[in-house]
């Protein structure tokens, strides 16, 4: 390991625990909303940081479904499928399609907003 | 804005026939993701309009949208709703002027109550709000293209879900990123289209967090730059979307009540009670509205520049959307894994 510990990930989480606990408190009130989206934004960088390698599945199935696109391509030639109905009818071909896109979905929400998905809501940004 | 404080003075007492007018105080309100909102409190002196007057100055944000009426149609339609006996600001004064205040603006008379979604909603469950909000979307679904002082709203479309449909696909091809879930969205609605609704006026974005509760009760409909022609299901889907319920869920109302109390207030005004299946089309439609909104939102920051941690984070929303895309339109065995 190149890199002096702690990791940035244990760096921003002390820095949010810090602001959470110590700091946003004394914010003047017109200014707590701003407080609380400052919290935000160091959660999303350590859950992001926690995360690597994590989307290697989904970049798995992509790769699965369109192999002769180039990877940066996927996404792109998934959409333009879907716009041209090749996953309409039900069957294996968009069971398989629906599994990938709640699982793109999925991932985007555990680094932006886990509590989303659980059935609540960390509030409005 | 400080340095327009004695030009607003003047035009004040200008458009109250009073001999003079002084701002006592001028602060910016919070809220407002696409338009700024001050409070103004003038003193007027001379005249019989003679007093300490609250207003609320409302003007462009610093980068635009790039949707909905400006503020000098805003202006023409509250007049018009005003008129009409539907609960909203009075409109006083619009200004086109730059040289007043900086940019254009315009002032309504100040309505007491509360707006923050999250504090109406944490107030507890209300139907008798839900009837009265319900209530007011009939009054506004009430009026027609036949309007004439509406007529600058345009023409209306012949079948108002086809055209929004047509206009989010070509919103989101111009924010140019290829995003699957949002065609998945595209697609289901293009597949379930309702027959065309006959399009009356909309308020367009009818939810939690655009009206002012005093005591209890509905005090106003606020923010109507997104009004337009349209089916009228479409606000009730909206209100009802998941987006708007905030932290209660349960409450499919807007996080304040039942759905039943928002359609029992909508059918003693407009003679009818809400058809679910359209309502469930429109609520499809309000998670691609709201993702598009978010996606340009986003792009504030993004690609205008504007430093804001409210533009960047709301970008970070755009997967809630679309995990509503996915929730509402897979099929019983589809569900999430």
């Amino acid at each position: 390991m190149i890199d002096d510990p702690p990791s940035a990930a244990d760096l921003l989480a002390l820095a949010r625990s810090a602001w959470e606990r110590d700091l946003a408190s004394l914010s003047p009130e017109e200014r707590q909303r701003e407080a609380t989206l400052i919290a935000r934004c160091l959660a999303i960088g350590e859950r992001t940081l926690r995360s690597a390698g994590s989307a290697a599945a989904i970049e798995q199935s992509l790769a699965e479904h369109f192999a002769a696109t180039a990877p940066e391509q996927r996404l792109e030639r998934l959409a333009a499928a879907i716009r041209a109905g090749t996953y309409d009818r039900p069957g294996p071909a968009r069971e398989g399609i629906l599994r990938l896109l709640w699982a793109i979905t999925l991932r985007k929400l555990a680094l932006s907003n886990p509590a989303f998905a659980a059935g609540m809501d960390e509030g409005r940004a | 804005m400080a340095s327009g404080r004695a030009a607003l003075a003047r035009l004040i007492a200008s458009e109250l026939r009073a001999g003079g007018a002084e701002i006592v105080e001028l602060r910016r309100l919070p809220g407002g993701a696409v338009r700024e909102h001050w409070l103004v409190v003038a003193e007027v002196s001379g005249g019989a309009c003679a007093g300490r007057h609250r207003l609320v100055l409302r003007s462009d944000g610093r980068t635009p949208l790039g949707i909905g009426l400006d503020l000098m149609q805003e202006f023409a339609l509250l007049q018009t709703i005003h008129r009409a006996g539907i609960p909203a600001p009075e409109p006083l004064l619009c200004c086109g002027d730059a040289a007043i205040i900086g940019r254009p603006f315009h002032l309504t008379r100040w309505v007491a109550g509360e707006a923050d979604p999250e504090r109406v909603v944490a107030a507890g469950p209300s139907d008798a709000l839900a009837e009265q909000l319900g209530r007011a979307a009939a009054a506004i679904h009430a009026i027609s293209p036949a309007c004439a002082e509406l007529s600058f709203l345009g023409a209306p479309p012949t079948d108002p879900a086809m055209a929004l449909l047509a206009e989010y696909r070509g919103r989101l091809d111009a924010i140019g990123e290829k995003r699957p879930v949002a065609e998945w969205g595209l697609r289901w609605l293009a597949r379930n289209l309702p027959p065309p609704a006959a399009p009356v006026l909309c308020h367009g974005d009818f939810r939690t967090g655009n009206y002012l509760v005093e005591d209890g009760a509905l005090a106003a409909i606020l923010d109507w730059e997104f009004a337009g022609w349209g089916d009228p299901d479409s606000d009730l889907g909206w209100f009802c979307s998941r987006c708007w319920r905030f932290s209660e869920l349960e409450r499919e109302a807007g996080g304040i009540a039942s759905r039943a109390a928002l359609y029992r207030g909508y059918e003693a005004e407009a003679g009818r009670w809400p058809d679910p299946r359209r309502l469930r089309f429109w609520e499809v439609m309000a998670a691609l509205k709201w993702l598009v909104i978010a996606l340009l939102q986003r792009d504030r920051f993004l690609k205008q520049g504007e430093r804001s941690l409210d533009l960047a984070l709301t970008g970070r929303r755009a997967a809630e959307c679309e995990f509503e895309l996915l929730r509402l339109t897979a099929g019983e065995h589809e569900k999430r894994p």
